[in-house]
């Protein structure tokens, strides 16, 4: 069984149709990724799988249970957590609050060893844990959003552009955590506006346009495929 | 709108400033509206000076002030907090501060009357009052919210609705007090002697106002207790940063926003009772504390629990020290002078983020 | 018919006919002849057969809803045209017909000194107590404008909440300026004389007998037709402005204000001048309703009475459409009214519930009204009249959006 299904999915906003009946699936400890041009879906299907955004058609499946009719809160305690694009932490709080955050379903007694946990597969939120994430740098906030999906040692991550607007050197900083955290088991659905680097490190792919699946395979075979590299990534 | 200051070192970057730019960055710093806050202190302080007061009255006023803060700070801080979760001011929590001081005084009227806690002039009835006051008006609150204000959120209502049920709210909830209660003032203990003890520097005080302070003090301690320590409390305080991402990180927003209304109702509970304590109770009372309650919301920084308590002690000496010069039916309109020079120097407050 | 029946035929009519012509469906034809035949019928119908005392109190009623319906309208412009969420309309009110008051009052000497205190009593004529007032009502909101329209939505709420407390706060503390928590009494009332025994002496021999039948009893009728006079003359002026490039501008600062502002605008100015606009509407509003009610103090510009209810008006009505402000100030106003007896009928069950209860029975009406603002924002946000989306006069009905 896979682990997230998506089967048929139309959402939008108000009278907007963003979706128009897209089937994707996430098995268990895969890297997939989206990509396709602004304006293709990709985040609003990130929302929509995780209940900020209800389907008008369609079903989403995880491990085989109906999740979309749910609300965001229910869907976490699945073991489902998701970096949103933007507004990603709690800038009033701290670092060490915020993965309290992340992690508050769980036991309160259970908290420092997650954070323990989170700290050493991301040291520089030991040395800032006291620190307001409002005062910290892009690179800095998207570490502290990483670790407080963490957490709650989710069995699927959902990144959205989680390399978008950092500088090249962090980029890289983030990819390579990102296959960390895979490493451990952790299935993630990604979307990128870096196609070619995300497809590169993706088991598998889809490519979405206006809302519709166009094209889907291993990361391998997308990045071979001209028209997919023609259309969708630049040549 | 006055741009967010990010935008403008923004700008900044590309062209040296102009004066007018340089000048409004200087004023929207903390320390200028730390400033400006002083000097209309230290403005109203010479006032009544210049009209005669003592050193001595000028003492007692102040004493009087910071137990009107305490008042107002246990207004406040439900209206902050609703504030900043919710994202609208509630005009209707001035209603929630009348509604418990009559809560209380019902109670208190079921009860045998005692003795008075010498010195204090008040027996047990009325702690007793309190407490039962406490929830209902928490109660009163969240149902408010249940029937009005989460129809609204459901449909993403715009503010201007929220503001406007809000006012409904208002009248409705003060027209429950006149038809339960009448228009007449009422006293806790009529005609119940009360003379204020004498305490150094001449200072003259009653008992009472000092337990008021006192419990003002210990009831602010433990909601910056709560908001810093507890699950809940920091859950309060993620939900108003950033709503969304709290229901994504897997809390029940819904239930973080009753307990703020619960936890807003029955400070406001205890903040009315306090007020009748120290005056006498009238239907119009809370009305009359939303102008130094809003004052103090947005000194303080909205959402900022901390910072309205520290306002609000400023706005409740700024109203008292006033007195000494002018009719202190005024009081308001020091609170509204205050409110609205921090809202053109810095409208994010004293303790407030920038915006951004 | 009597001649007594004929001139308050007339007068009913005159009034009905201008307050029909607002109601009547707008971009019709026959809006003006319809409205005045519809007005002239029903005046004459309604004081031929209607008893003295039922026709006084529809006549008060009247005078009352238009002397609303011109708040309605003045809050429109700042609200429905622009989004000032100003909560303050009391404030522009009580500035309004204090103004005007002490404008054309006769300041007290001797012994009526030492009773009523005012600044000044200039005792000038009716209109310009009216225009005085529209002057420093329109002032002090430049005054407040300047520092307080460049604030947020919800700031703005809380700031003219505070300064409607505050103006009301003065003339219930300042005896020296309007005989402070006191009643100012005394206001002069145009045209009074000529319900007076002793007629106006400006008024020609000829004339006498054409008014010698009425008695000071029949003075609100003349009344009414002033008040309508101003109501007709402020739709036309704001439905006219409203339709302009000016009114355009608005609607763009209210809907976009960084593109209004892109597009050469200037956003500042432009909110200034309908804030202003509508506060000198609503002293105007102000000024009729001292001279209707001689006799007025503090407690009268209450924040129930002189926002609260000017709010549910208009959106019950339909915020940006000033002829759903005119009708939800009538409806609501009619069911203030209705409620007065409502509350009378309740009087009974209250003492049954509690013998205290007895005389309250009239905060019901405030719990009444509560609920109905509280529906309308549930239940029908956008009015009864939603905004007509006219661009201009010489497009038809939403074209060009």
């Amino acid at each position: 069984m896979p682990l997230l299904k998506v089967e048929g999915v139309t959402a939008g906003y108000g009278t907007m149709e963003i979706l128009r009946g897209i089937h994707m699936t996430v098995n268990d400890g895969e890297i997939v990724s989206l990509v396709g041009p602004n304006g293709a879906g990709k985040s609003t299907l990130m929302k929509t799988i995780f209940g900020l955004l209800h389907p008008r058609s369609g079903t989403i499946t995880y491990r085989g249970q109906p999740i979309d009719a749910r609300e965001p809160h229910e869907i976490v305690r699945l073991g489902l957590c998701y970096v949103p694009q933007v507004d990603n932490v709690f800038t009033s709080l701290t670092v060490e609050e915020n993965l309290d955050m992340g992690g508050y379903l769980l036991d309160t007694a259970e908290l420092p060893q997650r954070r323990d946990k989170v700290y050493a597969f991301l040291p520089r939120l030991r040395e800032r844990r006291q620190q307001r994430v409002g005062k910290m740098s892009g690179g800095e906030r998207q570490m502290v959003a990483m670790g407080s999906a963490l957490m709650l040692e989710p069995d699927l991550l959902l990144l959205d552009e989680p390399s978008a607007g950092l500088a090249p050197k962090l980029v890289d900083e983030v990819f390579d955590n990102i296959e960390r955290i895979n490493a451990t088991g952790v299935a993630v659905l990604m979307v990128e506006q870096n196609a070619r680097k995300s497809l590169q490190m993706a088991h598998r792919g889809y490519v979405l346009a206006n809302g519709e699946n166009r094209y889907d395979g291993t990361g391998r075979e997308l990045l071979d495929d001209p028209d997919v590299a023609r259309l969708y990534l630049g040549g | 709108m006055s741009a967010p200051p990010g935008s403008e070192t923004a700008l900044t970057a590309a062209d040296p400033p102009r004066l007018g730019e340089r000048l409004r960055a200087a004023v929207q710093t903390r320390a200028f509206l730390v400033a400006v806050v002083v000097a209309v202190l230290v403005g109203l302080y010479a006032g009544g000076v210049a009209a005669g007061a003592s050193a001595e009255h000028l003492a007692s006023l102040t004493a009087w002030g910071l137990m009107l803060g305490g008042i107002i700070a246990l207004g406040s801080i439900g209206l902050t907090l609703v504030y900043g979760v919710l994202k609208f001011p509630n005009f209707s929590h001035g209603a929630l501060v009348t509604l418990g001081a009559y809560v209380t005084l019902t109670v208190m009227a079921l009860l045998p009357a005692g003795r008075a806690l010498a010195p204090l002039s008040f027996g047990y009835e009325l702690i007793v009052g309190v407490i039962v006051a406490m929830p209902v008006v928490g109660i009163v609150s969240l149902a408010v919210d249940r029937v009005v204000y989460r129809r609204l959120r459901r449909t993403n209502a715009h503010l201007v609705l929220f503001a406007m049920a809000s006012l409904a709210m208002l009248f409705l909830l003060q027209s429950i007090i006149y038809l339960g209660w009448g228009p007449e003032f009422h006293f806790y203990y009529p005609g119940r002697p009360n003379p204020a003890l004498a305490l150094p520097f001449g200072i003259r005080v009653r008992a009472d106002q000092l337990f008021i302070l006192g419990l003002g003090i210990v009831l602010m301690f433990a909601v910056a207790a709560l908001l810093e320590w507890t699950r809940m409390g920091k859950a309060m305080r993620a939900t108003a940063d950033n709503p969304d991402l709290a229901r994504i990180r897997g809390i029940d927003t819904e239930r973080v926003i009753a307990w703020t209304w619960m936890l807003g109702g029955a400070l406001a509970a205890t903040g009315g009772t306090m007020y009748g304590l120290s005056s006498q109770l009238r239907p119009e009372m809370g009305f009359w504390l939303l102008l130094p309650m809003f004052a103090a919301v947005i000194m303080g920084g909205i959402g900022s629990a901390y910072g309205a308590m520290v306002a609000a002690l400023i706005v409740g000496v700024a109203h008292q020290v006033s007195s000494s010069f002018l009719n202190p039916t005024y009081g308001p309109a020091v609170a509204f002078v205050l409110m609205v020079l921090t809202l053109i120097i810095r409208p994010q407050g004293l303790f407030g983020r920038p915006e951004g | 018919m009597s001649q007594v029946i004929v001139l308050k035929g007339l007068m009913l009519g005159v009034a009905l006919s201008l307050i029909a012509m607002i109601l009547l469906p707008p971009g019709r034809r026959g809006r003006i002849a319809g409205g005045a035949v519809l007005g002239l019928g029903l005046g004459f119908g309604i004081a031929a057969t209607m008893p003295p005392g039922y026709l006084a109190y529809l006549i008060s009623f009247l005078v009352m809803a238009s002397i609303y319906a011109m708040l309605a309208l003045g809050l429109n412009t700042q609200w429905g045209y622009n989004g000032h969420l100003n909560f303050g309309v009391a404030g522009f009110f009580a500035v309004g017909a204090f103004t005007s008051a002490l404008f054309t009052i006769e300041a007290p000497t001797g012994l009526a000194a030492a009773y009523t205190q005012v600044a000044f009593g200039l005792e000038l004529p009716f209109l310009a107590g009216v225009a005085a007032a529209a002057v420093v009502s329109g002032v002090v909101a430049f005054l407040i404008a300047v520092p307080v329209l460049r604030l947020r939505l919800d700031f703005l709420a809380i700031a003219t909440i505070g300064i409607a407390e505050i103006i009301r706060l003065v003339f219930q503390n300042e005896r020296w300026l309007a005989n402070g928590p006191q009643p100012l009494r005394g206001i002069p009332q145009p045209g009074r004389c000529l319900f007076q025994s002793a007629r106006c002496d400006w008024l020609p021999e000829w004339a006498l007998w054409l008014v010698e039948p009425l008695g000071t009893r029949d003075y609100n009728a003349f009344y009414l037709v002033i008040v309508a006079v101003f109501l007709a003359a402020t739709y036309a002026l704001v439905e006219r402005a409203c339709r302009s490039p000016w009114g355009r501008m608005l609607r763009a600062v209210r809907d976009e204000e960084a593109s209004a502002a892109m597009n050469g605008k200037a956003v500042a100015f432009v909110r200034i001048q309908s804030f202003v606009m509508g506060a000198v509407i609503m002293g105007i509003a102000g000024a009729l309703y001292a001279h209707y009610m001689v006799a007025i103090d503090y407690a009268h510009f209450h924040a129930l009475f002189a926002t609260f209810l000017v709010w549910i008006m208009l959106m019950l009505g339909g915020s940006g459409n000033h002829r759903g402000a005119v009708a939800g100030a009538i409806l609501v106003w009619g069911v203030w009214s209705g409620t007065s007896f409502l509350a009378n009928a309740l009087d009974p069950v209250l003492a049954m519930i509690h013998a205290d209860m007895a005389g309250r029975a009239h905060y019901i009406r405030w719990l009444l009204v509560a609920i109905l603002l509280a529906g309308v924002v549930l239940y029908r946000p956008q009015g009864l009249l939603s905004e007509e989306m006219r661009v201009s006069r010489y497009l038809r009905d939403g074209r060009g959006r």
